[in-house]
């Protein structure tokens, strides 16, 4: 090893000493000087890497909180979802004890056992059978109106058909009593499927878009005024000889189906019409509205052009001697 | 070393330096990476060992003035890293990035042994978990870190690397 080598060895040492005895001094200082010295190294030496510090301890805290607040938002939408199912129960079940109070006696509540999944969407499972009074060929419905018929009874459970059901016919009427036809399922394609058929309605009897349907109480096994559904359009092309047809917006969706009641015979023959009146007046009232409204237009558009027509044309206009 | 390998050293060390004051609090690992020690070893082995124990002790005192109670500690124990890193650095910084790997290991559970002992703050159980557990494991992350780094200035600091 050459001299300046050993002396450059030697100076490296003496300058790590050095420095290793200063680390020392710093580390036996008392308290107060020591604060000193700190404050003044953090002040003029790490004071920028200091600040980078606390910005990069808020941005850690600011993403902690808004993960904590993202689940906290998460929850409560879970929470509002679940809340708006159990407001859609509640509504459903209000309707069906105000349809308890409205029939008073001769019904059997039932839930509707209904494997979509696997199952016929035409058929309903009924959780009330023979033992409960169910009879073949009850009527079965619900608080928006007409649901189907019973066509199987077992002791404990029962089968119905819904009125998609291919072989479903009700026999229907306007509430006026006006018109008067068979109600089927509607064999149409895509959402016209699940729409109804109003057939046989004499040619001379017109219905306006929205009225509502009920049955007419006539083949006995329907009782007269249980709401089936509002008209949506006369269906052309099915006119045939005499009489017109309808397509029909039911009143009940199969899909929501939960609770139901099956009207026992003697219940039928009684008469149901006070259940669903007032449904079906408030749906005949914005028929009216509509139409009123409509007529109303009409008058002012008709005004609007006679008086345009006499303001271009003066000579048009005469004068009384 | 030329120029660019100065300015790129410079950089580097800049670069760790940041790091260690954004990324690791960030991250809050209780076994976090030390980028500071990353940064002295990288600068000890390309200059003389009075030149690395000077600047082990600039950056151990610039750390310890963030918690005054343990003045000195950090001080010493980074200039007796620096200082052994640069008198070590033929035995161990080779062109092998494993062996790199581990010299980075040992200097940081060097530098934590030493901090922590002169400290004097931890006792009992929590001191031994700290030397035996937390340390080698965070000197285990800072090893990968500086595994990456030591890969990343490779290219331009092959040339006359021990200075």
């Amino acid at each position: 090893m050459s001299r300046a080598s050993r002396g450059d060895s030697r100076a490296d040492t003496v300058l790590a000493i050095a420095c290793a005895l200063v680390a020392l001094l710093l580390l036996i200082l008392p308290p107060a000087p020591r604060d000193r010295v700190a404050a003044a190294i953090r002040g003029n030496l790490i004071g920028p890497l200091a600040m980078l510090q606390t910005r990069a301890l808020q941005t850690g805290r600011a993403l902690a909180v808004q993960d904590s607040l993202q689940v906290v938002n998460d929850s409560i939408v879970i929470r509002a979802q679940r809340l708006a199912a159990v407001e859609a129960e509640n509504a459903r079940l209000r309707d069906l004890l105000g349809l308890g109070r409205a029939l008073q006696w001769g019904f059997v509540p039932a839930e509707a056992l209904v494997d979509r999944a696997a199952g016929d969407e035409h058929t309903l499972l009924l959780s009330a059978g023979a033992t409960q009074g169910v009879q073949r060929l009850s009527a079965v419905v619900s608080a928006e109106g007409l649901v189907g018929l019973v066509q199987a009874v077992d002791a404990r459970t029962s089968t119905a058909i819904v009125w998609p059901h291919p072989d479903f016919r009700v026999s229907a009427t306007t509430v006026d009593g006006s018109a008067v036809g068979i109600v089927s399922a509607h064999a149409g394609d895509g959402a016209d499927r699940w729409l109804l058929e109003l057939h046989g309605v004499p040619y001379r009897s017109s219905i306006a878009v929205g009225m509502p349907v009920v049955s007419s109480g006539l083949g006995g096994v329907f009782p007269r005024g249980v709401l089936i559904g509002t008209v949506v359009r006369a269906l052309r092309g099915e006119s045939t000889g005499w009489s017109r047809s309808y397509l029909v917006r039911p009143a009940v969706r199969p899909s929501e189906l939960h609770s139901v009641m099956v009207l026992l015979p003697e219940r039928a023959a009684e008469g149901v019409e006070s259940v669903w009146r007032a449904r079906v007046e408030a749906l005949e009232r914005r028929v009216r509205a509509a139409g009123d409204s409509l007529a109303a237009r009409a008058a002012a558009d008709s005004a609007a052009r006679l008086a345009a027509d006499s303001t271009t044309r003066p000579d048009s206009v005469r004068t009384l001697p | 070393m030329n120029l660019t390998q100065r300015l790129l050293l410079t950089v580097m060390l800049a670069l760790l330096v940041t790091l260690h004051f954004t990324l690791r609090p960030l991250l809050d690992w209780r076994a976090g990476v030390d980028f500071l020690v990353i940064g002295v070893l990288l600068v000890a082995v390309r200059v003389r060992p009075g030149a690395a124990a000077l600047t082990g002790l600039l950056v151990g005192t610039a750390i310890d003035s963030m918690t005054p109670e343990a003045l000195g500690a950090g001080a010493l124990a980074m200039t007796l890293v620096g200082f052994l890193a640069s008198r070590l650095k033929a035995a161990f910084f080779t062109d092998e990035l494993g062996l790199n790997a581990v010299f980075v290991f040992l200097g940081k559970v060097a530098y934590d042994w030493v901090s922590i002992v002169a400290e004097g703050r931890l006792s009992g159980m929590t001191l031994v978990w700290q030397l035996v557990a937390w340390t080698p494991l965070s000197a285990l992350a800072t090893a990968a870190v500086g595994l990456l780094v030591l890969a990343a200035v490779r290219p331009v600091m092959a040339e006359r690397r021990f200075g």
